[in-house]
């Protein structure tokens, strides 16, 4: 038979099509059927493809099975094995309707959700126009770029969904009843066992060991509940306990990274201390400390690597380093003691008036003086800032006057802008040119980090050719541009 | 995206000279000093909520001294800062607290002195420096650092800063350090060299009500954004050198080799540092213009 390497789920025998005899097979992706005796299937449907699937009714002599695709064909299949063919009938029927919805929802829900992208965003039609039907990039990887920035809830391929995380009170939950009979019933539910394993996931690889050989679940179950382990009193009391093990292993854990303990022995545990505003300011205020400044910013980095293991490597030359920083100053160093002849002048106030002309000094009598400073001294004591109301709005505009292009200030600047130079057609053209230009970058940035082959072939072929042909839009939208010019 | 691989530093000094602002409020009493300091604020604001990396300084530029108005020494008191109730995000709530306090403190600490009435600038843009450099130490590798000083100019120039101010100038160009200034009564030929030698903006502001729109309009973006946006066109900077006998501004001139000094006329003595020069040769005074002689 043709293909064999798909997975057959199904087979079913003396299944007739179209009055043929033939075998009726059900495989991972497709329904296919094929006469008896011949190689080949003559009818073969994807599962994506078929719509709905009838049975005829129960009470009917002929037991049939109808499949109906989206194109209004339709296919039926007549049981015919006598006494199972009912029950083949109905088996395929099941095997079809767990099969069916999986295919179906993927083929119509991608059509839909494009359509709806595409005719809610008119930015994204233009780009679609400009980029996939001028065939600068194919469709899918358009939709593979742009599906991937949506919401996780518009998800259609398999992303990892985010887990919940457990109740803090899912074991106290678990409270047995008691049975009437001095005996305790526990009531597990796959969730529970399921939060029970992200718990201790030393359970979970006893549990791995020894059912189904050793032990039944129930019987695991029992022991897990009867164990010390669980009711926490963790004295490994030496019995034929499989959970005394896994209290042993965790113990050793938290020991080993006891052990390993911190690196670097100039930590400063004091930064680690929960820091308010204004210390925090502190480090980045200017004119503040000089001094403490670099030598914090120096010991934070050194202690978030403080755990790491390759700073043991490096410690005793880290640590002189370190040291001889902290001790001299480069500055304070005595000077380098060059030889200079010093500049010997009669006259000097000139130098410190320098070649400016003299300015007419405004005089101010002394009586001036004192008057300026109380009104000033007198205003500030009772300054306080009022920011919503530094200005009327007619000051501003008429600055933003004076400062437009032709204002008073600008007098004598290049005074032009773009949009009064080019007309509205070419920068419409221009906006969307820049769009799909500004699309393919994205596209080339969110190849990066390079993981899959495929990933690096899209960069450095694909993705140029692309790029390339962008250019060369744009080659020829700026060519046309100038020859209308001339 | 790249918020993080950039720090902007704006640092404004402004010229609090109480004399002058005191003048100011009794001519115009609708923009004082109070005014000034809101718009400032709100471009303080501005820059800050810009970008989480921005950096602010504030400078108070006056006779005595030049102060810190923001970061101020005060914080280390440990003192409670009073949340805001309005819900303002919590950096501009302090600054503006603490920006509001300092002055109050520095004008009330303000003495009379009727000598040396002159703002000293070249003070306060040496502080900005410092300031600025220092926060250069504090990069991360990888990180940008870009800085511009912004200068708020209300009295004239002192004319007795003149060196200083241009050793000032020179450092700021050599480390790419952006100088802008906004002048509010009189235009100074100092500022306007200034933000020439540094690539940074000149503004003299003709309505005064209106200086947070001008601040935030023309003062706001940094030195990259500038080359997209349309600002007032550089002005042009009148760079003549005045001669050292008769302060005049002249095109062509004598400088002595020893200690630079301008002079309009030849003379054989120079007057500055009192170095002997040999006397020109007749033809020669007559072809060349300019000369340059050397000390033997």
């Amino acid at each position: 038979m043709a293909s064999l390497s798909e997975e057959v789920l199904l087979v079913v025998k003396r299944v007739r099509q179209r009055k043929q005899d033939g075998t009726l097979y059900l495989m991972a992706e497709r329904i296919a059927w094929g006469p008896e005796g011949k190689d080949r299937f003559t009818v073969s449907h994807l599962y994506a493809d078929i719509r709905c699937q009838k049975i005829s009714p129960d009470g009917k002599a002929k037991i049939q099975l109808q499949l109906i695709l989206h194109t209004g064909e339709s296919t039926t299949f007549h049981f015919s094995n006598g006494s199972t063919a009912l029950k083949d009938r109905d088996a395929t029927k099941e095997l079809l309707q767990q099969l069916l919805p999986k295919f179906k929802k993927k083929a119509n829900k991608e059509l839909e959700e494009k359509n709806r992208m595409l005719q809610e965003d008119p930015v994204l039609f233009q780009l679609y126009k400009d980029l996939v039907v001028s065939q600068v990039i194919s469709a899918e990887e358009f939709w593979a770029n742009r599906l991937s920035l949506n919401t996780v809830e518009h998800s259609l391929s398999n992303n990892s969904k985010q887990e919940v995380g457990i109740s803090a009170a899912f074991l106290a939950d678990i409270r047995p009843q008691t049975d009437g009979c001095n005996g305790l019933r526990y009531n597990l539910t796959s969730d529970i066992i399921e939060s029970i394993f992200r718990t201790y996931p030393t359970v979970k690889q006893k549990y791995a060991e020894n059912v189904p050989h050793n032990l039944t679940e129930k019987e695991f179950w029992t022991r897990f509940f009867q164990s010390h382990y669980f009711h926490r009193d963790r004295i490994s009391t030496g019995q034929q306990d499989i959970f005394s093990e896994c209290a042993k292993q965790d113990e050793k854990g938290l020991n080993s990274m006891v052990t390993r303990g911190v690196k670097n022995p100039m930590v400063d545990l004091l930064l680690l201390e929960d820091k308010t505003l204004d210390e925090v300011r502190d480090c980045h205020g200017a004119g503040g400390r000089p001094t403490e400044a670099p030598s914090d910013q120096a010991s934070e980095t050194s202690s978030t690597d403080g755990n790491s293991r390759d700073s043991d490597f490096f410690q005793p030359p880290l640590k002189k380093v370190k040291l001889q920083e902290s001790i001299e100053y480069d500055d304070l160093q005595g000077d380098s003691g060059r030889k200079t002849i010093a500049l010997n002048l009669k006259k000097s106030d000139r130098y410190s008036h320098g070649p400016i002309p003299l300015q007419s000094q405004h005089y101010t009598t002394s009586q001036d003086i004192i008057n300026s400073i109380s009104i000033i001294q007198h205003e500030m004591r009772n300054y306080k800032p009022r920011l919503t109301q530094v200005m009327s709005s007619n000051a501003a505009s008429s600055a933003i006057t004076a400062l437009s292009p032709g204002g008073l200030l600008m007098q004598g600047g290049a005074q032009q802008t773009i949009n009064q130079l080019v007309p509205t057609d070419v920068q419409i053209e221009l906006k969307h040119l820049y769009t799909a230009a500004g699309e393919l970058l994205r596209h080339f940035w969110s190849c990066f980090p390079v993981n899959t082959p495929f990933l690096e072939d899209k960069l450095t072929g694909h993705l140029e050719e692309m790029l390339q042909a962008a250019y060369s839009k744009f080659q020829v939208w700026q060519t046309r541009r100038m020859m209308r010019k001339t | 995206m790249f918020a993080d691989d950039e720090i902007n530093i704006l640092v404004i000094v402004l010229d609090v000279n109480p004399i002058w602002w005191g003048q100011q409020a009794q001519r115009e009493p609708q923009f004082t000093l109070s005014t000034c300091l809101d718009s400032l604020m709100v471009l303080a604001n501005a820059h800050l909520v810009m970008s989480r990396t921005n950096k602010l300084a504030v400078i108070a530029n006056l006779y005595q001294k030049s102060h810190f108005l923001y970061p101020s020494k005060q914080w280390k008191s440990g003192d409670e800062i009073s949340t805001s109730s309005d819900g303002k995000y919590e950096l501009l709530s302090v600054t503006n607290d603490l920006f509001a306090e300092e002055i109050r403190n520095l004008m009330d600490r303000t003495e009379v002195s009727g000598s040396h009435t002159d703002s000293l600038l070249a003070v306060s843009i040496a502080k900005a420096l410092c300031c600025i450099l220092n926060l250069w130490f504090m990069q991360i590798a990888g990180q940008d650092v870009k800085s511009r000083i912004l200068v708020i100019k209300a009295a004239e120039d002192s004319t007795l800063q003149y060196m200083n101010f241009m050793n000032v100038i020179f450092a700021a160009q050599k480390k790419n350090i952006l100088i802008d200034a906004c002048v509010l009564d009189a235009d100074s030929g100092l500022l306007q060299q200034a933000c020439d030698i540094t690539g940074g903006l000149y503004l003299k502001i003709p309505q005064k009500i209106a200086l947070a729109q001008y601040l935030l309009w023309v003062f706001l973006p940094d030195a990259e954004q500038r080359s997209q946006l349309l600002l007032p066109p550089p002005v042009h900077v009148d760079y003549r050198a005045a001669c050292f006998c008769h302060r005049n501004l002249i095109e062509i001139g004598y400088v002595c080799s020893v200690c630079l000094s301008i002079f309009c006329n030849f003379s054989p003595i120079c007057t500055t540092c009192e170095t002997a020069f040999k006397m020109p040769l007749p033809q020669m005074a007559k072809t060349k213009k300019k000369k340059v002689k050397t000390a033997n």
